[in-house]
């Protein structure tokens, strides 16, 4: 398959690949998943699957520079407080090509895939490059 | 944030409700029940109070006192008796009552009378006694341990959640400063507040001196009112006070417990503070300064 006909379904992460966690994970827990997939995202979704929000190591390392509470009381948050909430995301059927414009142009590594408002998959720079890498 | 509301009160009592815009809520009575007549007549005195003030409350009272300083300090009336007394006063009063509990395998009874279940603040991250608050089906009255940031509260609440509970009030009754000495710190309110769940202050247990008598404690009384006007403006939604008609004869926390003769003065003080509070945040919104 080339490149130009190759979709985000094609590459993407499929859900249990990538951190999924719920609104009243708290952010420990969620950096914790992160760490098990060694991703720099999670996304947040509620019960029925619907995204609520993204943390990402950026959001994190942000977050860092300006929080005031103890680290303690910020880990212990609920995630969903410190999430992005309107994050970027693309739809499974958009072509790889189109995506990955769409990562450049947010100067995003990741994108959630949202299909009929349900979370399906995840979008990594890296399994994208390594699909236009092949052709 | 989901503000929870909170039911208090099952069968022929009269239904207390806590949370986000409503009328303050009392608990009070004396710390342990001492006898049944005297349970009525507390009971009796404090229901005219807030009656007249037209303050919702909760008669709190304890059976077993198991955190006393001293061996030979008064424990309790003992389970059974303890909890026959505080059957007879939600009867003969129609009063919501609250005790707490400090073993896990007394909590089944405690729910079976009380109204809502008290987690002793030493054992407020006791998994066993947390576990056994959740699975009466009351709500649990959960105090702030000495020793813990309001933040790690969640924790406990998670607990009790973990356990089927969604019915929990969250109270600070002061927070070590080194030995001996407790104080208050008011941004626990908003912060246990985030929790979803309503907040209590416990003015009698905050002015205490933990065992600064030797073997008991002592307390500054004199600084409740001070207090609970304060977390009142800070924005609580019950008021917890242990009160006692005789405070020098008083069998348990005899150097805290807030005078009766003193009761309608400082509840009354409260609900003006806490209505001033609500008609502020109608005002000018709600406490959202900086949310980030």
């Amino acid at each position: 398959m080339s490149i130009q006909n190759k979709n985000v379904n094609d590459v993407m992460l499929d859900i249990g690949s990538f951190p999924i966690v719920t609104d009243s994970t708290i952010l420990k827990e969620a950096l914790e998943r992160m760490d098990d997939f060694r991703l720099g995202i999670a996304c947040v979704i509620d019960h029925n699957s619907k995204l609520l929000g993204i943390i990402t190591d950026g959001d994190i390392r942000r977050k860092l520079l300006v929080v005031q509470k103890p680290l303690a009381a910020f880990f212990i948050d609920d995630v969903i407080n410190q999430a992005i909430k309107n994050p970027v995301t693309t739809s499974s059927e958009i072509s790889l090509a189109d995506a990955v414009s769409l990562m450049e142009e947010k100067k995003v590594w990741d994108l959630p895939v949202v299909d009929n408002s349900k979370l399906v998959g995840l979008l990594h720079l890296h399994s994208a490059a390594k699909a236009l890498l092949e052709g | 944030m989901n503000d929870k509301v909170i039911y208090i009160g099952y069968d022929k009592v009269k239904k207390v409700k806590v949370g986000a815009g409503l009328p303050l809520a009392f608990f009070g009575g004396p710390c342990a029940i001492e006898t049944k007549d005297h349970a009525f007549f507390m009971a009796d005195a404090i229901g005219e109070i807030c009656e007249k003030l037209d303050v919702p409350w909760v008669y709190k009272s304890c059976y077993d006192k198991d955190c006393r300083s001293a061996p030979d300090s008064f424990h309790g009336t003992g389970i059974d008796e303890g909890l026959q007394i505080l059957a007879d006063v939600r009867d003969e009063f129609g009063v919501p009552v609250v005790s707490d509990f400090s073993d896990a395998s007394w909590a089944k009874a405690t729910g079976e009378v009380c109204d809502m279940v008290q987690v002793p603040a030493y054992l407020c991250r006791q998994t066993s006694i947390l576990r056994a608050a959740a699975e009466t089906g009351r709500p649990v009255h959960l105090k702030k341990g000495q020793y813990m940031s309001p933040w790690n509260m969640k924790n406990s609440v998670r607990k009790l959640e973990a356990h089927g509970c969604d019915q929990i009030i969250l109270a600070d009754r002061g927070t070590f400063l080194g030995y001996g000495m407790l104080v208050n710190d008011m941004t626990s309110f908003p912060i246990m507040h985030k929790t979803g769940y309503p907040v209590c202050f416990d003015a009698t247990h905050s002015i205490q001196l933990p065992t600064s008598m030797g073997n008991i404690s002592g307390g500054q009384r004199e600084f409740i009112p001070y207090l609970v006007r304060a977390a009142a403006g800070c924005g609580i939604n019950a008021l917890f006070m242990e009160t006692h008609d005789n405070p020098t004869a008083a069998l348990s926390d005899a150097n805290t417990v807030l005078d009766l003769k003193y009761l309608e003065n400082v509840l009354h003080q409260a609900k003006i503070v806490h209505e001033t509070r609500l008609e502020l945040l109608d005002k000018f919104g709600e406490d959202n300064v900086h949310p980030e």
